[in-house]
């Protein structure tokens, strides 16, 4: 867990008041449905952006579930992230294909551009950059989604001719 | 939309779908094809500019429609325009400007435009068998569509027609095996369920598909919902008890969510799912869980435990899920393509589904075929296809020419295949037999260019980030597997590292609890079986082959030179208009530049990531202009030697190897002896290749270069017995005698007068000496002898000159550039085909007899085997037969079992040391390759001069060349500008026009001009700045 600052907590916690009805809805929504908790976080994820501490209390209260086991599912799957991501997400495709056509020398630009590593978000809070393992779209490698728009064919100057596209 | 309730609904609705879409079918249709991949391709664009198209000229019969997704991945977007009357066309790489041609031409014209189209009797259609790709061309989104072509028609045949065991009965019959890589039988699992003990049971679809390279899953829930649907609910009757399914799909799927999601939502509105079904007692419904990014929910357990909002960590087995599944109930877990393969088996029937595929892999499978291939793309063809056949007849074969180097099939759990596979039938007993697993349908093709230690790192960082990490083999085994790897991949690795793999790799296999365990060291065992000779490339000689692995290489031109130029150095000098040390960094590690620089095949081209850009650099140009220069401007670079030594080596043949090894034995002050049997120096380079490639003058100067060091060549001096030379007091002898004996056809007429063999034939030429050229002139052969020989014939006197090749042109050994000559001067190339007999009249050659040839299964170098046609048989007229396919070493020299002779007749010798059985005698070059090229030859006299220099110190032999004492020679470190690394093509290189040529033997290619060497040279994007 990244630990972050008072003034962050703060903030934080300000924040997600104003999302603890919508995440209720989505609590009482997908009550009594198979898998509960995973479905909750990913919709809440969807909506807050990330999964902050006090968010992951809001479900916890809501689901009457330990903290501590939702914290193991959170950290289990590649999905969620309990840091806030940047206004964009590009995920630089490493399955096997891309990776056969290149695609590490797409995500070491990336890395170089922004100077940040995989995993990690832009200091302006822009651009954050993961990998994933594979999107299916092989015949387009080497892949990288933005924002779940699928660029294909990407090489070193190609991508940053896409980003370029976004403000 | 009607409510379906009764088998009479259902008819009914069929009927009028039927009705729907024959109304539909009367008119022109447009049906633009929308997956993940044709969206991201601009399908939607594409469908826009149509829709205005059509609007604007006020086509209103058109109809426009969104489908699914034809497998022609590579080439979206794609577009089918059908015709009622014209028929059917497929139109690929659609962009936004050929729409309104193809509304003009095609469906205002009828005239379809076919440099745009792909035929449906292509291969990559042909080839093929769809049946759960089946309904791929119809719109998914629209129930109306599928219950047209027979959709749930097998559901209410199972609901109405027979009892649940029948239809596990016909499951089990039809040999349907698990699609999703396991293969257990469906029908076997099924059954356990069914006996299981309990009131509730659940049929589950793994729609996570979490192997990188595989999206067939995708593509049927995006494009086949309904079958998935369908198939659902009757395993969910045929195993009873059943009244909830659910799938389990990624989320790395959004639109395969989406589309199911609405397939559910349409199911039910229409009253096919829910409680009674078609009228009957039977209820089902399905639910959709979304993954949340973790491969290992894959696995079955994982996923039952992900579904109930848990951590995916596989438990151990039993018990099964067939006894205890989801909620503890007995469940059923089967894979996408499964399903949907289900409706198809209760319609049609298990024989039906039984009647393609092998003995034990029966009906269809789906596959993905991706990387380094032409037709990338989603296909479906019967169980037992060959890997050959996929790769190259459906696959259309390697990328620019590329040479094919694994299949890698199974994702992280599967294996690497290599070329000696190219004839297995693709089913789950032949790939688990190699050590790999079918898997659930990716394919990656690779090249030369991959790594494959590169690659089993790959997989195995892979299979270290999905690990659950709740069983020690997996969570300890594959980061410590992994360790190794990275050592060997950076130059780090020993040879009993790979003993210590393949150990671990056995120990997780064996003792993981979980599939992801079991098969993680698959990658690793496989590449270790098939390409163990890259390991030891990067534990041996501290070199990636492939050019990949960073550690162990500059830049790739250099890493694939056998000598090691420093290709990026000397272009770096060139660009500053450095000429004098260009040429001295070239000369110090390699003695002949003006030759190499006019002949060599340019390895380093193929590998040059320019070609990235546009095309590879001038590499070879480039050398040969700095020698040039040199040349022109009386600059010498002749090394000093080292301090005099008394040792004498004999050096027998004065070839690229000979005279290689002689300069390096020379430098460290050697007596060097050179026997040539020849009246003149050079070997090939002097009786093989024709003087319009290198001039005489050229190769002269060059070896005088290295009489100057002191070297003593004796000419026309053949040695009889190699031994004699050690008695004679020569402390080291180097056997460099090339490959000079041509292989003869052994077909009938080859004793008449005008038959000659290839080398004999340049070689007579080459000295000078008469040879009666005929005026039909046939050259039986693919490699350069043959296209030398062709080359040579024209501009002696030949009016006509054929070239026959038993296999296709692409084939061919010659190098490409030759190749292209060859035809530019109006040799005629044949291809498949190959004499049977010489014809003759009064002793001379009258004509020639050969036979048709067609290809058929791959042999050892991936290539196809020729077999002849029978009765195919034709004459061709010509007064001349040069024979051009093959070359051995003339081994008379070696007496009796003095040294060992390998099967093809070449000596045997240790490829790193080049030492032979015999102390202090050494062999390299094309005597111990067989016929190869003039820079692996001067490698292997550089290699030889090593081991000569250890030996005769007394020292241990090195698998390592040993050459140093090199001048320093400072190269800048400015990186190429922007400008530099935009589009540019390569700077074209003088050449005397086709026609003038054939004239005479003048040199067809000129040198660089200065300028035009400093404007090549800046396109060189220094990658070794980049490391």
């Amino acid at each position: 867990m990244e630990s972050t600052s008072n003034v962050q907590v703060d903030e934080e916690a300000r924040e997600t008041g104003k999302w603890s009805q919508q995440i209720q809805r989505i609590i009482d929504e997908n009550r009594g449905k198979a898998g509960t908790l995973i479905r909750v976080l990913e919709q809440v994820q969807g909506l807050v952006g990330y999964l902050s501490p006090p968010v992951l209390k809001i479900i916890s209260r809501g689901l009457k579930v330990q903290l501590s086991e939702i914290y193991g599912i959170v950290s289990f799957y590649h999905f969620f992230t309990m840091v806030p991501r940047g206004k964009y997400t590009i995920q630089v495709c490493m399955g096997t294909a891309c990776y056969v056509r290149g695609g590490k020398a797409v995500l070491d630009a990336l890395c170089k551009g922004f100077g940040i590593g995989a995993g990690e978000t832009t200091p302006d809070l822009k651009f954050s950059l993961e990998t994933v393992r594979c999107l299916g779209c092989c015949a387009l490698a080497p892949v990288v989604a933005i924002d779940g728009k699928v660029y294909r064919w990407m090489t070193p100057t190609k991508i940053m001719n896409v980003l370029s596209l976004y403000e | 939309m009607k409510q379906i309730n009764s088998i009479e609904d259902l008819i009914r609705a069929k009927e009028e779908a039927k009705r729907k879409t024959a109304e539909r079918d009367r008119k022109i249709q447009v049906k633009v094809h929308m997956g993940t991949c044709g969206i991201a391709s601009g399908a939607n664009e594409i469908w826009d500019v149509f829709s205005r198209e059509i609007e604007a000229r006020k086509l209103h019969g058109i109809i426009l429609s969104r489908v699914g997704c034809i497998g022609l991945c590579g080439h979206e977007p794609t577009v089918t325009v059908i015709h009622p009357e014209k028929g059917k066309a497929i139109y690929v790489d659609v962009t936004v400007d050929k729409v309104p041609k193809i509304m003009e031409q095609h469906i205002i014209g009828g005239n379809v435009i076919k440099e745009w189209v792909m035929e449906e009797d292509e291969p990559f259609f042909k080839l093929q068998g769809k049946r759960v790709l089946a309904n791929q061309d119809v719109d998914a989104r629209d129930i109306e569509e599928y219950i047209a072509r027979d959709g749930y028609q097998a559901l209410a045949k199972a609901l109405t027609q027979m009892k649940p065991e029948e239809v596990l009965e016909e499951v089990g019959k039809s040999g349907l095996r698990g699609r999703g890589g396991a293969g257990f039988p469906t029908g076997t699992k099924w059954g356990f369920v069914h006996s299981a003990p309990g009131d509730e049971k659940f049929v589950v679809c793994n729609g996570d598909e979490g192997d990188p390279g595989a999206y067939m899953d995708r593509t049927v829930l995006e494009g086949n919902p309904y079958a998935v649907i369908e198939g659902m609910a009757i395993g969910a009757y045929a195993i009873g008890n059943v009244r909830q399914g659910y799938t389990y799909v990624r989320a790395e799927y959004p639109l395969a969510i989406e589309t199911l999601s609405h397939a559910i939502d349409q199911a039910r509105e229409y009253g096919l799912l829910g409680k009674g079904i078609l009228g009957t007692e039977f209820e089902f419904d399905l639910d959709i869980f979304p993954g949340a990014g973790a491969f290992v929910c894959g696995e079955e357990t994982a996923l039952l435990f992900s579904l109930q909002g848990m951590r995916g960590n596989p438990r151990q087995r039993p018990p099964f899920p067939a006894n205890k599944g989801l909620f503890e109930k007995p469940t059923t877990l089967n894979n996408v393509e499964t399903w949907a393969n289900i409706p198809g088996i209760i319609l049609k029937g298990a024989d039906w589904f039984s009647s393609i595929g092998t003995e034990t892999a029966k009906g269809a499978k789906t596959f993905c075929l991706v990387g380094k291939v032409n037709n990338t793309g989603l296909i479906e063809v019967p169980m037992g296809i060959s890997v050959g056949e996929v790769i190259f007849d459906i696959g259309g074969g390697i990328p620019n020419g590329k040479k094919f180097k694994s299949l890698q099939i199974g994702g992280p759990s599967g294996g690497c295949l290599s070329v000696e596979h190219l004839n297995v039938p693709i089913d789950y007993e032949h790939m688990t037999g190699l050590g790999a697993i079918m898997g659930s349908g990716g394919l990656i093709v690779m090249d030369e260019d991959s790594c494959m230690v590169d690659m089993a790192k790959f997989f195995l960082q892979f299979s270290k980030d999905e690990s659950c990490g709740k069983c020690t083999p997996c969570r300890v085994g594959i980061p410590k597997m992994l360790e190794i790897i990275e050592r060997i991949s950076q130059g780090e690795g020993k040879m009993e590292d790979l003993d210590t793999l393949e150990e671990l790799a056995s120990m997780v296999a064996e003792a993981s609890l979980c599939g992801l365990g079991q098969t993680a060291p698959n990658p690793i065992l496989t590449t270790l079986r098939y390409f163990r000779d890259e390991y030891e490339a990067h534990i041996i000689d501290k070199r990636c082959p492939a050019a990949v692995c960073q550690a162990l290489l500059k830049a790739p031109c250099q890493n694939t030179c056998p000598v090691g130029l420093d290709c990026f150095g000397y272009a770096a000098l060139i660009k500053e208009g450095k000429f004098d040390e260009a040429f001295r960094l070239i000369k110090q590690k390699l003695p002949f530049p003006m030759v190499v620089g006019r002949v060599c095949h340019h390895p380093c081209e193929a590998k040059c990531r320019r070609a990235q850009v546009d095309e590879p650099v001038a590499i070879r140009h480039l050398k040969r202009f700095a020698a040039d220069w040199a040349l022109e401007h009386n600059i010498e670079y002749i090394p000093e030697i080292k301090e005099k030594r008394e040792e004498k080596v004999a050096i027998i043949g004065s070839g690229p190897a000979g005279l290689a090894a002689a300069w390096d034995l020379a430098i460290y002050g050697y007596q060097v002896t050179v026997f040539e049997a020849l009246p003149e120096a050079g070997g090939m380079l002097a009786v093989g290749i024709p003087e319009y490639r290198l001039p005489k003058d050229i190769l002269k100067k060059e070896v005088e270069d290295v009489r100057k060091l002191g070297v003593e060549i004796k000419l026309n001096t053949r040695i009889g017995d190699v031994t004699s030379l050690l008695r004679e007091g020569y402390k080291a002898v180097f056997i460099a005698i090339g490959a000079h004996e041509g292989a003869r056809m052994g077909i009938p007429g080859e004793d008449l007068e005008d038959v000659y063999e290839a080398i004999e034939f340049l070689r007579e030429v080459n000295l000078g000496r008469e040879v009666k050229v005929g005026k039909k002139v046939a050259v039986i052969g693919g490699g350069n002898t043959a296209v030398d020989s062709a080359r040579v014939a024209l501009r002696n006197g030949a009016e006509e000159v054929y070239v026959f090749y038993r296999r296709e042109k692409k084939d061919m050994p010659a190098i490409e550039e030759e190749v292209e000559s060859l035809e530019e001067e109006g040799v005629q190339l044949h291809c498949l085909t190959t004499p049977t007999k010489i014809l003759g009249d009064n002793g001379r050659v009258s004509g020639l007899e050969l036979v048709r040839i067609e290809l058929r299964e791959f042999d050892r170098s991936g290539r196809r085997m020729p077999y002849t046609i029978e009765g195919s048989e034709y004459k061709v007229d010509v007064d001349m037969v040069i024979e051009a396919i093959g070359q051995r070493p003339d081994t008379s020299l070696i007496k009796d079992g003095g040294l060992k002779i390998a099967r093809g007749g070449t000596i045997v010798a240790d490829p790193r040391t080049l030492a032979t059985e015999q102390r202090g005698i050494f062999a390299g070059g094309d005597a111990v390759t067989g016929a190869a090229t003039v820079i692996e030859a001067i490698a292997a006299g550089q290699r030889a001069a090593s081991s000569i220099r250890r030996w005769l110190q007394g020292k241990e032999l090195l698998p390592l060349i040993e050459r140093d004492g090199y001048e320093p020679i400072t190269i800048s470190s400015t990186p190429p500008t922007e400008e530099e690394t935009q589009e540019k093509a390569r700077v074209k290189i003088l050449e005397v026009e086709p026609a003038e040529r054939v004239a005479s033997f003048r040199e067809i290619v000129s040198g660089y001009s200065p300028e035009e060497a400093m404007e090549e040279a800046r396109r060189c994007l220094r990658c070794d700045l980049e490391v």
